[in-house]
């Protein structure tokens, strides 16, 4: 195995309520971000516009694919498409799909059992079955961008956007892919918003998808893609906790793993996965003082803005990116962003102990 | 890249709890396919499946799904010999698809009928697929990095694949990977609907064969860095030589027509452990007896190995289709028959099909010794993997 490569940022697509578009476009919202509309009602959620998806799928994607994998392929081909990657030409290796999702294609599930329930046998619809396994916007997506090396889909509670692309980074970094796409998506659905509140999850939800387009960054330098950023370093582990819980324990080894595989200081900056709820964003700090010693850095979530979903935990690592280049940490509330500089950390903690690290320059 | 080689194992299959249970049921050439009990199949096409009998045991309490794979987890880790220090830094890499769907449908059910169930609207939690890697982390106390993967029929394989990375790279000594899928009312409805099924044991490379058998079932295996296994004297089961990881990008239930993605699959493994395919001596296929499966996998086996190159088998035939954790009860099976020398047979098989050259072990186990072995797993959306295996 050769010894680790530097990872390249080559390409951003973001779908989600606030924002739509490249990396440019989402460096013009960073700039000076603005809540997204919230549905109104008990519990408040942040949906993307029908208009918006439609936009941005042909009709026969719209007519065949499930809203969730329409999400993902949208944004899965803007990161293509920024990065000019063509998977027919320019590796041999071809391209990997690493896609985090916390709820995958809830809708369809919920509509198969939905068939039989009114109609017994007659009511099943082959159709939808595929939906109901959680790889369905992976395998809809490989089609769409011709990813024909390693597809992963990754589940896990709050963090599966962070984690994909930490999964994908590490594949680049150690040799065993050459280019992989790497993103979280997640769709709203009103009972799995039930679920979530009855579980301590008090988060306001969104939904949407972030992909990033990863390349070893002497092969993106060889032909000219553009560098939108570099992930230094990755890791990923557990702190204990019971499912769906939160953990006494502070101490965990993901950051500091991440922080020497990057072989750079203390991060100036962060992006957290907090995200309004408080006994898990209040774990989540003390995790990171115990990393990084007591003394504050400049932080963002961006979830009160877009609200939570593994679309938006990918989106963190393209914002660090722009933040990185920028010198610019935007504001959760939308006020003047905080002046920054040099390389910060991506965070994800979960309920449940899931933990991922990412140091981004 | 170090040496990653299996030190545990642990299996809950349709002939009952332990890897002892499995290969005395294996090595038989025993059918355990037998009609459904766990719910009611009036009016399906099928009504068979590989059921695991009692479930394993355990609470109540936990899903059936987790339940299976609780036992099938800690067997693995017990078969290791690790203590609990050398647990807390173990990663723990997780194959599922179905998740506590069967407990979460109940729920459902029950309230499309409008009555109440205890637990309410959080049963729905247990339909994550990622809910098992969180009960086994917290049960286990196993504090290493955590993934929940699902590539569907190939889940359980792609986490052996995932965590055997995570030991060659350095990131851990130790992992324990596998998959875990219990039967639910979604899933059995699903392949009838699709009309994949066989109304009798499934007939896997027969001629005749109309289908899968669905099953259910868990299987984790430990891997270790070999020169961590040495120092500890653990005992060592086989080598997990190479693996190979593609997608064939195609369509999202059908496989690639000239299973290219296959193909692909078989020679990075073989590339991966540096060995030639005359090495290989057996074939633990996919073999889902699906007309179209049966038929691509052994045109891509013949693409890799020659005709006739190659004993293959599909155990299928005996457990049924365990979803996910199918691709690491296969990998079990490949394991204990390079231990044993002794290869499966395809239990079901009478009227080989012609179009399938190689001898796929008809009814019998077969007694051989050989070096090498690879099993195949290939999911819906066309994600397939390899695992090859050597003889520690």
């Amino acid at each position: 195995m050769t010894a680790r490569r530097g990872v390249a940022i080559t390409g951003v697509g973001v779908v989600n309520a606030g924002v739509v578009g490249p990396s440019a476009a989402l460096g013009a919202w960073l700039a000076r971000p603005r809540p997204a509309p919230r549905t109104p009602g008990p519990r408040p959620a942040v949906r993307v516009p029908e208009a918006t998806l439609s936009a941005l799928v042909d009709g026969g994607e719209a007519r065949r694919l499930s809203r969730v994998c329409q999400l993902t392929i949208a944004a899965a081909r803007l990161a293509v498409g920024e990065s000019g990657f063509d998977p027919n030409r320019d590796l041999s290796r071809g391209l990997g799909l690493v896609i985090g999702t916390e709820l995958g294609d809830f809708t369809s599930t919920i509509a198969f059992a939905d068939g039989y329930l009114a109609r017994g046998p007659a009511g099943l619809s082959p159709l939808l079955f595929p939906n109901t396994v959680m790889n369905t916007m992976a395998a809809t997506t490989a089609i769409a961008v011709v990813a024909r090396e390693l597809t992963l889909t990754l589940n896990v509670p709050t963090v599966a956007g962070e984690l994909a692309i930490a999964r994908a980074a590490a594949a680049v970094a150690s040799g065993r892919a050459d280019a992989v796409l790497a993103g979280g998506v997640d769709e709203l659905n009103p009972l799995v918003g039930d679920m979530l509140e009855v579980l301590g999850d008090h988060d306001v939800r969104g939904e949407g998808a972030a992909f990033v387009m990863l390349e070893a960054e002497s092969s993106a330098r060889e032909r000219g893609a553009p560098v939108l950023g570099r992930i230094h370093g990755t890791a990923w582990g557990s702190l204990p906790a019971r499912p769906w819980g939160l953990g006494r324990r502070a101490s965990s080894r993901a950051v500091a793993e991440a922080l020497e595989r990057a072989r750079l200081g203390p991060p100036g900056w962060i992006y957290a996965s907090a995200s309004g709820d408080a006994e898990r964003d209040a774990w989540e700090a003390r995790v990171l003082a115990d990393a990084l010693g007591p003394a504050s850095r400049p932080t963002s979530s961006l979830s009160p803005l877009l609200g939570h979903c593994a679309g938006v935990g990918a989106l963190r690592v393209a914002a660090a990116a722009w933040t990185a280049r920028s010198g610019l940490l935007p504001d959760d509330a939308g006020d003047e962003p905080t002046r920054v500089s040099g390389p910060g950390l991506v965070h994800g903690l979960a309920r449940g102990g899931g933990h991922v690290a990412l140091v981004v320059g | 890249m170090r040496r990653t080689v299996v030190t545990g194992l642990g299996v809950v299959s349709p002939f009952g709890a332990g890897v002892k249970a499995y290969w005395a049921g294996l090595a038989a050439g025993a059918c355990a396919i037998r009609p459904l009990t766990l719910f009611e199949a009036t009016g399906f096409r099928c009504g068979l499946a590989g059921e695991v009998p009692d479930a394993a045991g355990g609470s109540l309490r936990r899903t059936r799904a987790d339940r299976l794979a609780l036992t099938a987890a800690r067997e693995a880790l017990d078969d290791a010999g690790l203590d609990a220090s050398e647990r807390r830094g173990t990663a723990l890499v997780v194959g599922a698809v179905g998740g506590g769907m069967f407990e979460a449908e109940a729920w459902y059910w029950a309230r499309a009928r409008g009555e109440r169930v205890p637990g309410g609207v959080s049963a729905l939690r247990t339909m994550l697929p990622g809910s098992h890697a969180a009960a086994l982390g917290h049960r286990l106390r196993l504090e290493g990095p955590r993934q929940t993967v699902v590539t569907a029929c190939s889940s359980g394989a792609v986490a052996v694949a995932e965590a055997a990375d995570l030991v060659a790279d350095g990131v851990v000594d130790v992992a324990i990977a596998g998959g875990v899928d219990a039967l639910t009312r979604l899933c059995f409805m699903g392949f009838n609907a699709l009309k994949l099924l066989d109304p009798e044991p499934c007939r896997p490379f027969d001629r005749d064969r109309r289908g899968m058998s669905i099953g259910e079932g868990a299987a984790f295996l430990v891997l270790e860095a070999a020169e961590h296994a040495r120092a500890r004297g653990a005992r060592v089961y086989a080598e997990l030589g190479g693996h190979g990881v593609t997608t064939d990008a195609f369509h999202v239930t059908a496989p690639q027509p000239d299973g290219g993605g296959m193909t692909r699959a078989m020679q990075a493994a073989l590339g991966a452990a540096g060995v030639p395919a005359t090495a290989v001596g057996y074939v633990n296929a996919h073999g889902t007896a699906t007309p179209q499966n049966d038929r691509i996998e052994a045109q891509a086996i013949a693409r890799v190995f020659g005709e006739g190159g190659v004993l293959v088998s599909s155990i299928k035939s005996m457990i049924g289709h365990a979803m996910a954790a199918s691709g690491s009860l296969e990998a079990v099976a490949t394991i204990l028959a390079l231990v044993h020398e002794l290869l499966p047979p395809t239990a079901s098989l009478v009227t080989p099909d012609p179009e399938v050259t190689f001898d796929c072990l008809p009814g019998v186990a077969r007694e051989a010794a050989v070096e090498c072995a690879i099993s195949n797993s290939f999911g819906f959306g066309g994600q397939n993997v390899t695992l090859l295996f050597r003889r520690a």
